[in-house]
């Protein structure tokens, strides 16, 4: 497969479709060549609109697409050399896997001969050549899945473009069927552009991660900086894994501060301030939920610097590697601890037990 | 936008040159014999008069005929129904295996196929005097004489309708309630309802688009016909089209035409009523 | 309190009991009611015509009506042997040549028109209006029209221009009908797809939107076959000199007073239920090949 030119760039990519509120609002995002890039975000946030405007299905309102060099607005799907991959598959259910593989090759007037080699070298590279004859009513998911795949990836395009294409499996295929795209994608060596709202999804395959709400991209990076170092309050809350704290300044020391909240005063929470803090300001901060450990009352060993909070243990969720408390340190919201599995049979916790909730130094980040 | 309407345009445009010069224009040229003046001879007068009208309005026979017509209609549309209704609901709720219920509803459908007319005239056989029925009836001795009243009457004409357009009652009914989702109605029936109160709540309120294009077909027919009512009634009974073919054979054309336009005004009038009740657009577009 | 719901209670059980009465094989009584008004039914709708098939094998020496004097051809080869006004193989072969005209051209014009009306466009409703007025029009008022039409303009009325026109004013509305109902079902992701995939319009229509679609193409064939060749009321101020077989039955039924009228129903079923077999059993074999389970509707 031929590498390069695959390099995507969305510059004041709006779409609106009354006139009057942004589907897409302003997108700008840069996407290397070969990435395997994931657009994240709940339903409604612009995400698949973003993805179809790549594909040419839809027209952006104002903006620019750049792909390899070029502006491809106004470009018909094929002449973009890009390729998608639909969310319910789309088979063309009168054709066999052979011929819907053929399509593409067939509507460029290759003869059968020709046309059948080609599909041949592709259905061995996707392990499909004993069901070559079937139709897509007879496939399984997965099977319909890599189908799809391959018809679009037969046109040799420079970015494949995947809408939602896990989303019709069950949990079990799912799994599989992410390493089957990810391996696609490094044979193909072309840029995979791939829509989700499964955040595990997005962080287990790619290479960049693209967090929306409503039109506007919150955040971008590498699935391990958007899940570890969230920028914003809806990207901590969305990746899930942390636990955010909202509250008012009291206090801003060197390597600490103290904040308070509407049920509690004298937090000290062990964060390095930027300069930009004062005392009365409003800030959140994010702890992991895998950073939080549980304490017995008057246990002890707390150390210098850590953050202590009293909580009551609201619901306990086995979750095999780990155990999931819910406490009600922060009243009216969410927070979680994943406590090691061992750790925590080690010495058990009831609903209704009263714990310390910590955190050591330099764990908790504030958010913008 | 403009794109896509002459595109849609483009595509209808065959469908209208068959629909303007034989739907549209007829309908105006009947509309404009109706105004004109017959010379006596077959031939047409180019005046504009409404003494057609004022003839056909104020004639006794006009009445008669419309009575007669409207009879016809009613029956017709209250037995198809009832007997329409019923042969779906079967079809549906009742067969349990779906190939059979095809198997059933196609076999339903083959007489369609085959000539109205002689479909019509297949009655002939078994209603007349010499008839099946009266022969059988008289060999098991239920009654005396032969049952005149069987053929050639208006008895004969409604069963001859009901034969040729029960089915099309059978199809669209049968079309709407399969529609309906039958967890819908285990969930009634887990809420407590009777068979009985799911008909009525569910089932007939959910198959009305189907009844509505059903009586539109029935009614429309039946208030056009012609044959079927001058045949099996033996020239007994007239309808307004009858006495229509009649005024056309002695080349009465615009009082012919006159009655023609009074009789689409009240079918109009009757299927606007209808789709009053039920959005037909919607269902057949989905 | 109590009795109140001890009695809906009870009313639960009983209607309970009636469906799972009927969900583990036993009928509920209105199972065998509605039954023989089916059986009832279907034995009304045929049992006419079998009377007709029967009788026309009737000897020669038998009359219109029961009983049968013994059975012969006699009346078939009588049918199309005699010398009499009428032309019933000629007017046979019009009749097959006319219809198979309007089913090509209502295949083509109910397609084209029902890919335009997947999406609203100005004056839809107008197009839409009128079919369904060229639908419920008494057939001989729009017959004496167009015969009027035509008169007027100068042509003759012919069955190959007139009669034509007329019947696929009474077809075209229904194939169209049931093109609308073909289409909800017919996705349009496949035509993305197919577009995405590099191909035009027209191939996009030839290689996925045809080929899916064929099942309901052939019903739409169908129907105009059917409608054609039976159709009678427009046909009657249209054809002309030259006789159709419906108007051709027709003037045997005013004339003619021997069951070489009834040998000629049995023949001309016969023609029509070959025809329509064919056509249903394509679309049966279509949709098994696909695998395609006769479910929703």
């Amino acid at each position: 497969m031929r590498p390069g030119q695959g390099d995507i760039e969305l510059a004041g990519l709006c779409k609106s479709y009354d006139g009057v509120s942004n589907v897409v609002d302003g997108v700008n995002l840069k996407i290397p060549d070969g990435a395997y890039c994931c657009f994240l975000g709940p339903s409604g946030c612009g995400k698949t609109t973003i993805l179809r405007m790549i594909a040419g299905h839809e027209d952006p309102t104002a903006g620019e697409i750049v792909i390899g060099g070029e502006n491809v607005v106004g470009l018909a799907p094929v002449e973009r050399r890009t390729a998608m991959m639909f969310q319910s598959y789309a088979l063309f259910p009168h054709l066999s896997v052979r011929d819907n593989i053929a399509f593409a090759l067939r509507v460029r007037g290759q003869s059968k001969a020709e046309r059948y080699k080609t599909v041949d070298l592709m259905m061995e590279k996707v392990r499909l050549t004993e069901l070559a004859d079937r139709l897509p009513s007879n496939l399984s998911g997965g099977q319909q899945q890599r189908v799809a795949l391959a018809r679009a990836a037969i046109t040799e395009p420079r970015v494949l473009l995947l809408d939602e294409p896990l989303s019709a499996l069950d949990e079990q295929l799912r799994v599989q069927m992410r390493q089957e795209l990810r391996r696609m994608q490094r044979d193909l060596g072309i840029t995979f552009v791939h829509v989700t709202h499964t955040q595990l999804e997005a962080i287990a395959l790619a290479d960049i991660v693209v967090v929306m709400e409503k039109g506007r991209i919150k955040q971008s990076g590498a699935a391990r900086d958007v899940y570890a170092h969230p920028r914003d309050r809806y990207v901590a809350e969305f990746l899930g894994g942390q636990n955010v704290l909202s509250g008012k300044v009291e206090k801003v020391g060197e390597d600490h501060l103290v904040i308070s909240q509407p049920n509690r005063t004298g937090i000290l929470v062990g964060v390095r301030p930027n300069a930009s803090i004062e005392v009365g300001d409003r800030i959140d901060l994010a702890v992991r939920r895998d950073d939080i450990e549980l304490m017995r009352a008057g246990a002890g060993g707390l150390e210098d610097g850590a953050t202590a909070l009293p909580s009551r243990v609201v619901a306990i969720e086995y979750q095999g590697s780990f155990v999931k408390v819910m406490l009600d340190t922060i009243p009216d919201e969410e927070f979680v601890a994943y406590i090691p599995e061992r750790t925590f049979f080690r010495d058990p916790f009831n609903i209704g037990d009263i714990l310390l909730a910590t955190w050591s130094a330099g764990r908790a980040r504030v958010l913008a | 936008m403009l794109r896509r309407n002459l595109s849609a345009w483009l595509y209808v445009a065959p469908l209208m040159l068959v629909l303007v010069p034989f739907f549209l224009l007829p309908i105006l040229v009947v509309l404009a014999a109706s105004f004109f003046e017959t010379d006596g001879f077959g031939g047409l007068l180019p005046t504009f008069t409404l003494a057609n009208y004022v003839d056909v309005l104020t004639s006794a026979q006009t009445f008669q005929l419309y009575m007669a017509t409207l009879k016809f209609t009613v029956l017709t549309w209250l037995f198809t129904l009832i007997i329409g209704f019923l042969v779906a609901y079967f079809l549906v709720f009742h067969v349990r295996n779906q190939l059979l219920a095809i198997g059933l509803f196609l076999v339903c459908t083959v007489p369609f196929w085959t000539s109205n007319i002689i479909r019509m005239i297949s009655w002939i056989p078994l209603l007349g005097k010499e008839g099946l029925v009266n022969s059988a009836l008289l060999g098991t001795g239920i009654i005396r004489e032969p049952i005149e009243v069987l053929l050639y009457s208006g008895l004969a004409v409604v069963i001859a309708y009901v034969h040729q357009l029960t089915i099309f009652m059978v199809v669209p009914i049968f079309n709407s309630m399969a529609r309906i989702d039958k967890r819908v109605i285990e969930a009634a029936l887990d809420a407590g309802a009777s068979r009985l109160d799911v008909m009525r709540y569910i089932v007939i309120p959910m198959s009305k688009s189907g009844i509505a294009l059903g009586s539109i077909f029935v009614v429309s027919i039946v208030m056009g016909d012609f044959f079927v009512v001058k045949v099996m009634s033996g020239g007994s009974s007239a309808s307004v089209v009858s006495a229509f073919y009649e005024n056309v054979g002695v080349l009465q054309y615009p009082i012919a035409a006159a009655s023609a336009v009074l009789l689409t005004l009240i079918l109009i009038g009757v299927i606007s009523l209808i789709l009053r009740a039920v959005d037909i657009r919607r269902e057949i577009t989905q | 309190m109590t009795v109140a719901l001890e009695r809906f209670d009870v009313s639960m059980t009983k209607a309970r009991r009636g469906v799972l009465a009927a969900r583990s094989g036993r009928r509920p009584w209105t199972f065998y009611a509605l039954a023989s008004v089916f059986t009832f039914y279907v034995a009304a709708l045929y049992g006419p015509m079998i009377c007709i098939y029967i009788l026309s094998f009737q000897d020669i020496r038998g009359g219109l009506v029961f009983p049968m004097k013994g059975h012969s051809l006699h009346w078939f080869v009588d049918l199309f042997t005699q010398v009499r006004t009428g032309d019933v193989k000629g007017s046979f072969d019009r009749s097959i040549k006319l219809a198979v005209l309007v089913t090509v051209i209502t295949l083509v014009f109910s397609f084209m028109a029902g890919l335009a009306f997947r999406r609203r466009f100005f004056g839809d409703t107008f197009v839409f209006y009128l079919m369904i007025g060229s639908l419920v029009a008494p057939g001989l008022v729009l017959g004496i029209g167009v015969g009027l039409l035509f008169q007027w303009i100068g042509i003759n009325a012919s069955w190959y221009t007139s009669a034509l026109g007329a019947q696929l004013s009474w077809t075209l509305p229904f194939g169209v009908l049931v093109m609308f109902a073909v289409m909800s079902r017919f996705d349009s992701v496949w035509e993305e797809a197919a577009r995405d995939l590099g191909a035009s319009r027209w191939q996009t229509i030839r290689f996925v939107v045809i080929p899916v679609l064929a099942p309901g193409l052939v019903a739409v064939a169908l129907f105009g076959f059917t409608l054609s060749y039976d159709e009678f009321a427009r046909t009657l101020q249209t054809a002309g000199s030259l006789n159709t077989l419906p108007l051709e039955i027709w003037s045997m039924t005013l004339n003619v007073t021997s069951p070489s009228l009834y040998a000629l129903g049995t023949v001309t079923t016969v023609v029509s239920f070959v025809i329509i077999g064919a056509c249903i059993g394509a679309i049966v074999l279509i949709n098994k090949r696909r695998g395609i389970r006769a479910t929703s509707h």
